[in-house]
């Protein structure tokens, strides 16, 4: 049978399994199953056990539980009030002024959860009635925390950065540094976007409310500070070269636990809480991870993503080009597939692609975490716009309106990012030639 | 036996958080021993907890929610073909991890055969960690039955209980209790 079928096949078995509803990670169990015992003579079962099995006990995925992990406890000391109170007086100043608070706070909920939705809610939740109370445009205040609350994905820790780094086989501790930049960058076109836009419409920014002396602004963030402290700490570890990035999860966990104590939210309780939430995050990504190690593995005895990159190879598309058609194939797979699954899912076809094309490996990875974060905001399913919806009341379409010019915005941010791509690889590099 | 199975399910979660507990601790270990120059190298015990902890809990997960599935164009049914598309994701979801946890189990029985044993520094024999695996393989396909039993009988998919967990309100002290579930960037909304 010729590989164009049993890639039609395959696709559409696929597509049948996803739709239908059935788990990610199962659906793609089934399909590995599918093309091992169909279409090669490799036994199936016994494959699917081992490669499983040397997938599940990887010690680079070690990292992730304890992000996670870390992530929960931080999330469970008061970290959205604070987050209001700590960023406000520092912000105000700004032309746009509370609105930056979204974008800045985001960032910092960014570094912590490493999830898009949990940073859109955690911000928001305190934001939202703090500026409508305030009399700040609606409109902009729901496409702030829109466009910013994606950066959960991109800024280290991130987990979205821990899975590609694994199945790209690429150092974690390299991806987080890589996504220093380009996250610096994002949070940086946000903020000047409402800069550009409160001289465009002065009329529209309430006039300043919040004036404190310095030591005003240090005692209203005093419980910022720590957390921040914490995270730049976890971070500077990995970037130091002093620690591996699971030995940074671990005293990013240890130092969050003291940190939560100190604020007096932990208890046994909440302790437990933030533990078994993690592990099931954990489970949740690590049975994706698994199984598309055997899907990969699979489509690898059929040899199909041999011949789909070797005949991609012969369309000659430049590598601009490529990268131009997978941000569109990724936009419209963002519609149905959240980021983990769709990473995992095009992994085993897009990154020997990619590779052909003399894309650094590094680079890229960065440049798909943010077209999936660009997912997340776009209709019909964008997690941040469902979040924001109900935390709003506003109806969906409001939101998207809301969202595109920050969508844009992003977008921006690819091409100069795709322009110069040294804003990803220059401080790995530097840090390697160290 | 309801009260069986979700004790069943409840262990298996919390293993898995003890295991995830224990990575964290061999990891301190390591980090320790460096500094006092002590080489403890808990890479590969790191390695077995987490996979230990992966498969130990994906029941616990299945049952609250957190595994992620694609609900765009299932989430309008109601009725009978609403439980019609959910027999047919536990019966084949069952079907799928059965057959990975028959051989995981005769993975892990060959190795235990064979005497493999790691390759790192521990030497352990290699089925200790991967009965682990088999055993969470198995409660997931016991789980996905029970739930297959469950719509059958015309109940709610327990899976489901928690839907709109990202938004749910703040308890009244102040602390974000609800988080459990909203961290996977689910699809169900």
């Amino acid at each position: 049978m010729g590989a164009g079928i049993t890639s039609i096949i395959l696709v559409v078995a696929m597509f049948l399994f996803l739709g239908s509803g059935i788990w990610v990670a199962i659906s793609l169990l089934a399909v590995g199953y599918i093309s091992l015992e169909f279409f090669t003579p490799s036994p199936a079962g016994s494959l699917m056990a081992s490669t499983i099995w040397d997938a599940s006990w990887n010690w680079a995925l070690t990292a992730l539980p304890l992000f996670i992990w870390m992530g929960e406890i931080l999330f469970r000391s008061r970290l959205s009030e604070d987050m209001f109170k700590g960023l406000a007086p520092w912000l105000s100043w700004l032309p746009g002024r509370l609105l930056h608070v979204n974008i800045v706070g985001c960032g910092v909920m960014a570094a912590v959860a490493g999830s898009s939705a949990v940073t859109c809610a955690t911000v928001g939740r305190m934001s939202i009635p703090e500026l409508k109370k305030r009399g700040y445009d609606e409109s902009m205040s729901i496409g702030t925390l829109a466009g910013s609350g994606t950066l959960g994905l991109l800024i280290p820790p991130s987990i979205m950065l821990i899975v590609y780094g694994v199945i790209a086989q690429q150092s974690i501790a390299r991806m987080f540094i890589a996504g220093i930049l380009p996250g610096l960058m994002l949070v940086l076109m946000f903020m000047g976007f409402v800069v550009i836009w409160s001289w465009l419409y002065p009329h529209k920014t309430p006039p300043r409310d919040i004036r404190m002396t310095f030591f005003e602004k240090i005692w209203s963030s005093r419980r910022l500070i720590p957390v921040v402290c914490l995270i730049a700490a976890v971070i500077g570890s990995i970037y130091g070269g002093v620690a591996t990035p699971t030995e940074a999860a671990t005293l990013g966990v240890i130092g969050a636990l003291i940190l939560a104590k100190a604020s007096g939210s932990l208890n046994r309780a909440a302790f437990m809480e933030s533990l078994l939430s993690a592990t099931k995050t954990s489970c949740m990504i690590a049975f994706i991870l698994v199984a598309a190690a055997f899907l990969s593995i699979a489509m690898g005895f059929t040899g199909l993503p041999r011949a789909l990159a070797g005949w991609v190879n012969g369309l000659g598309l430049s590598a601009p080009m490529l990268l131009f058609v997978l941000t569109i194939f990724f936009a419209i797979l963002g519609c149905f597939l959240d980021g983990v699954s769709m990473m995992v899912l095009t992994a085993s076809v897009v990154l020997p692609m990619v590779q052909n094309a003399g894309i650094d490996l590094v680079w890229f990875g960065i440049y798909i975490v943010i077209v999936v974060e660009m997912a997340q905001i776009t209709p019909p399913v964008g997690f941040n716009l469902f979040v924001l919806q109900s935390m709003t009341g506003r109806d969906i379409v409001q939101v998207t309106k809301a969202s595109i010019p920050f969508f844009c915005v992003m977008c921006t941010g690819i091409v100069v990012l795709a322009a110069f791509p040294e804003i990803a690889t220059f401080l790995p590099q530097y840090v390697v030639q160290r | 036996m309801r009260d069986f199975l979700d004790k069943l399910y409840k262990i298996g979660g919390y293993l898995a958080a003890f295991f995830l507990f224990a990575i964290g601790a061999t990891i301190l270990a390591q980090i320790a021993g460096r500094f006092f120059g002590v080489a403890i190298d808990s890479t590969e015990l790191s390695g077995f907890f987490l996979a230990a902890m992966s498969f130990l809990g994906l029941a616990y997960a299945l049952k609250s929610g957190s595994h992620v599935r694609v609900n765009l164009l299932i989430r309008g049914l109601r009725g009978k073909s609403k439980k019609a598309i959910e027999l047919w994701c536990c019966g084949a979801g069952a079907l799928a991890t059965g057959y990975f946890a028959f051989n995981a189990v005769h993975f892990a029985y060959e190795s235990f055969v064979f005497g493999d044993i790691s390759p790192g520094l521990i030497a352990a024999p290699f089925w200790i960690p991967q009965s682990a695996m088999a055993l969470g393989a198995v409660i997931l396909t016991i789980a996905l039955a029970d739930e297959f039993v469950i719509i059958a009988k015309g109940a709610a998919p327990s899976y489901e209980e928690n839907i709109d967990a990202v938004l749910a309100d703040e308890p009244s002290d102040g602390s974000v209790t609800d988080a459990a579930d909203d961290r996977p960037e689910k699809l169900r909304a």
